[in-house]
């Protein structure tokens, strides 16, 4: 293979899926930062599926026996921040062990009826080709007025909402098609590991503001020295995963004012708004004079259960939303008609819908939350998403790649170590996190495994 | 705000193919232009995926089972062996796996290949991810290629060959010996290729589809994309993949997971019951598309267009307008849809070469592609609107 003029990139063999004690001793034994990502390598995703599972060492042995003996193969440089996600890392691992999976962030309990039934109304009524690519023209309407609803802004439906693959696909799309190789973006840490990926994809120039426990309130000074008339974005996503912070009126304003004075936009990823406890959720696009700079991010899958139908969108004005649509265009040029019938039924929903989900999870939440604190954790308030992070330093390992490995090799519990949603993977090594969206025996049962198994040291 | 777009979005200019479209969609014409079916997608296919939908199979999920049936497509329809476990992604339709394979292997600067005429996303893709497009002009009136013309195109900043075949949109099937020789630039030249197979299984004339993978020395270095869309008429559904050496399907299947993360579940889940479709369904496919095939080309060659290249795969015919016909293929196609209320696509769209055959006419600018993925009462409704347009002579005259 061509090696590229800026020298060789050897693609490493992917590693095979083997125990994660392995993998806690390459990540501990290397010394810089990068390589702690570089670690959890490209390992192909066997991701949990209750019907076809795959045995990791099975697909280790395969891995090692397939991979061609073929002339180093030139990968793209930019697959240097594409790493296996930790999620599908951990889930396989959650199979192995049998353990209980509070990592992962969908549930384990199905979908409403009522939307279900819309999508196998919308196959058998025969539509089931190319639906127009920004979206099919009802969805498109009950996203603006669920908006209007939320935010009472007024958006036109055919200019200014434009239906992707998902919110993941959603956030590919507005920053592919919006953000210039070397324009600033600001991230706030930790952070879904999708963003920092898509913007080295986009060539951008991360600039990261670390939001710190135990409330992760966005450092206002810290941010303004950031912001200057070079940057192009800043991304936002409230709530907020992994630490279920939401922004508040005064930091919004806050970052409205860095934006209007410096020309900055605002792609604000939302799709937990439904699902905001202890503060009403704030859209920056609702600020004043922000609409026209903001991008606004939101997704089916967690209001309604459905993370499997991949529905997501995009709010912006024209301006913004072409460059989105164009991106989209090429990404996944349309996206999965019969279930954008169903998201157009779902959400016209009332909202005694909305009220009961948050019941729902309140309820789970309480279940979780007391169960680790009793168990010892530190628990961090969390306002809004199903997610909580955790201090799991009492328990006495050095990080949180360890701990994870012994929760679910001891103990049998699944968490996400969040150290890979920074930057600098040093600064989130005391977290963990877990989430509620699982039905009340599932976590019941996870609690009582910790409240056995897991001592303090 | 318009600086806000990004420099690479903006090269991307809102298509015409979605221009006229739109002004169809206004008239009510019948749409010859669109290649997705007006006929119902297979039941045992819509079955499947109810099934999925009511045994809750809607959350993440990556269905192995759909690697190890098109691994057993591969080695039975090519003898092509690859490895269920590694080798695949499973995407939001061809599109995406053709997206994250260029993304996969794409830096800035990288030259892709592409023989023109194109379908147009492959250049968008291309595009964002800093590629260079240079195309490689295929010849009317049977859209052939020289092989020491074909190595001219190759640098040393070559990253890879995009291969379509059955072509989009004349409808052509690369030889056994065009393969070879793009085979052999690939292999000299040390370059990917990347293949778009959607059209596979819809051949006619007992021409096969010949995967460039299965030829020697091609499958270390190929990316295959397809999908189940125009197979089983489910272009609705968002279910593709692309298949590659393991390292190769690792990069893909990074990027894949940043751009959308999953496939949809449900349709993953149906698409086991469409990938276990007995040999009957691929026969009635090929035979139903080549009763449409033949009756169009019989329409259009009644109404005065060329129809010098019939189509080998594929469901378009790219036919060459009337010698008389002194319009461009956007001023006709505008007036067949106003005049004869029938859609078809302006070939313009399609070619981004320049250069010009010997008697100096743009042929670039000669060519509509019209689909016959549609029912027969569609096409027979299209027939007899454009009849209603035609001179004393029976050919049509807008």
């Amino acid at each position: 293979m061509i090696l590229s003029a800026s020298g060789a990139h050897h693609y490493e063999m992917p590693l095979s899926l083997r125990s994660f004690t392995s993998l806690k001793r390459a990540l501990l034994s290397s010394s810089s930062p990068s390589l702690l990502l570089r670690g959890s390598s490209l390992v192909p995703t066997m991701a949990a599926s209750s019907t076809t599972t795959v045995s990791s060492t099975d697909a280790g042995a395969q891995l090692n026996q397939s991979a061609p003996s073929s002339p180093p193969v030139q990968v793209a440089k930019r697959l240097e921040k594409f790493k296996t996600t930790i999620f599908t890392q951990m889930s396989s691992l959650a199979i192995k062990h049998n353990a209980i999976n509070l990592g992962q962030g969908f549930p384990n309990f199905d979908g409403p009826d009522f939307v279900k039934d819309a999508a196998i109304e919308a196959i058998k009524a025969g539509k089931n080709q190319y639906a127009r690519g920004y979206g099919v023209p009802d969805l498109n309407s009950a996203i603006a007025s669920r908006f209007q609803k939320d935010t009472s802004l007024v958006v036109d439906p055919e200019k200014e909402v434009t239906v992707t693959s998902g919110c993941t696909e959603a956030i590919a799309a507005t920053i592919l098609g919006l953000v210039n190789p070397g324009d600033e973006v600001v991230l706030f840490a930790p952070f879904y590991d999708s963003y920092e990926a898509v913007l080295s994809m986009a060539g951008a120039n991360i600039k990261c503001i670390t939001l710190r426990p135990p409330d992760f309130a966005v450092p206002l000074e810290e941010l303004k020295s950031v912001v200057s008339a070079n940057t192009k974005a800043i991304m936002i996503n409230t709530p907020h995963n992994p630490t279920g912070k939401m922004f508040t009126w005064e930091e919004l304003e806050f970052i409205a004012k860095l934006c209007k004075e410096n020309d900055v936009l605002v792609f604000t990823d939302e799709v937990y708004d439904k699902l905001s406890f202890e503060m009403e959720h704030i859209s920056m696009a609702s600020l004043p004079g922000m609409f026209n700079r903001t991008v606004t991010l939101n997704s089916l899958g967690k209001t309604f259960s459905l993370t499997g139908w991949k529905i997501g969108w995009a709010v912006a004005p024209p301006q913004l939303t072409w460059g989105v649509r164009q991106a989209h265009s090429f990404l996944t040029f349309a996206t999965s008609t019969p279930m954008q019938f169903a998201a157009a039924t779902a959400l016209q929903t009332s909202d005694s819908y909305y009220e009961e989900l948050k019941r729902d999870y309140l309820a789970k939440k309480a279940i979780l939350v007391e169960g680790l604190e009793a168990v010892g954790f530190v628990v961090y308030p969390s306002s809004g998403t199903y997610f909580v992070v955790v201090d799991h330093t009492p328990f006495g390992f050095e990080n949180d790649v360890a701990f994870c490995e012994h929760l679910i090799e001891e103990v049998g519990v699944v968490a996400i170590p969040t150290s890979v949603f920074y930057l600098n993977p040093e600064e989130g090594k005391n977290l963990v996190r877990f989430t509620f969206c699982k039905d009340e025996a599932t976590l019941r049962g996870a609690v009582e495994r910790m409240k056995q198994k897991l001592r303090k040291r | 705000m318009e600086g806000k777009v990004s420099r690479a979005s903006r090269k991307l200019e809102s298509s015409p193919i979605q221009e006229l479209s739109q002004l169809a969609q206004t008239c009510g014409a019948i749409n010859l232009a669109e290649g997705f079916p007006d006929f119902p997608a297979p039941p045992h296919l819509k079955a499947a995926a109810l099934s999925a939908i009511t045994a809750d199979f809607n959350q993440y999920r990556h269905v192995q089972g759909i690697c190890h049936l098109l691994a057993t497509q591969m080695k039975d329809h090519h003898g092509i062996a690859v490895n269920a476990l590694s080798d695949f992604v499973i995407c939001c339709g061809q599109s995406e796996a053709f997206a994250a394979s260029i993304f996969a292997i794409v830096d800035p600067g990288d030259e892709v290949l592409l023989f023109d005429p194109a379908y147009e996303t492959y250049e968008s893709c291309i595009l964002l991810a800093g590629g260079i497009p240079v195309y490689v002009p295929l010849s009317p009136p049977d859209w052939s290629f020289k092989k020491d013309e074909l190595m001219k195109y190759f640098t040393s900043r070559t990253k890879a060959v995009v291969l379509n075949s059955p072509h989009n949109p004349t409808g052509k099937v690369f030889t056994k010996d065009e393969l070879e020789t793009i085979s052999e630039a690939c292999k000299i030249m040390e370059c990917f290729a990347i293949t778009d197979e959607v059209y596979e299984y819809i051949t006619y004339d007992r021409e096969l589809h010949i995967s460039l993978a299965s030829l020697p020395g091609m499958q270390e270095r190929t990316i295959i994309t397809s999908s189940l869309s125009k197979t089983f008429s489910v272009t609705g559904w968002r279910i593709g993949w692309a298949c590659a050496p393991a390292n190769i399907a690792s990069a893909i299947r990074n990027i894949h997971v940043k751009i959308t993360d999953s496939a949809p579940a449900p349709f993953q889940e149906a698409a086991l019951t469409a990938l276990q479709s007995p040999p009957d369904y691929y026969c009635s496919l090929r035979t139903e598309y080549e009763a449409r095939r033949d009756y169009v080309v019989q329409i259009l060659s009644v109404l005065g267009f060329q129809v010098r290249f019939k189509p080998k795969g594929s469901v378009f015919i790219f036919a060459e307008l009337p010698d008389h016909c002194e319009l461009s293929d956007i001023e006709f196609v505008k007036k067949l849809i106003e005049k004869a209320g029938v859609a078809a696509v302006p070939g313009c769209g399609f070619f981004h070469t320049t250069r010009q055959p010997q008697d100096g006419e743009k042929y670039q600018r000669r060519y509509i592609r019209f689909a016959f993925c549609k029912s027969g009462e569609t096409l027979s409704a299209a027939r007899q609107k454009m009849e209603k347009c035609v001179n004393e002579d029976g050919q049509l005259c807008l």
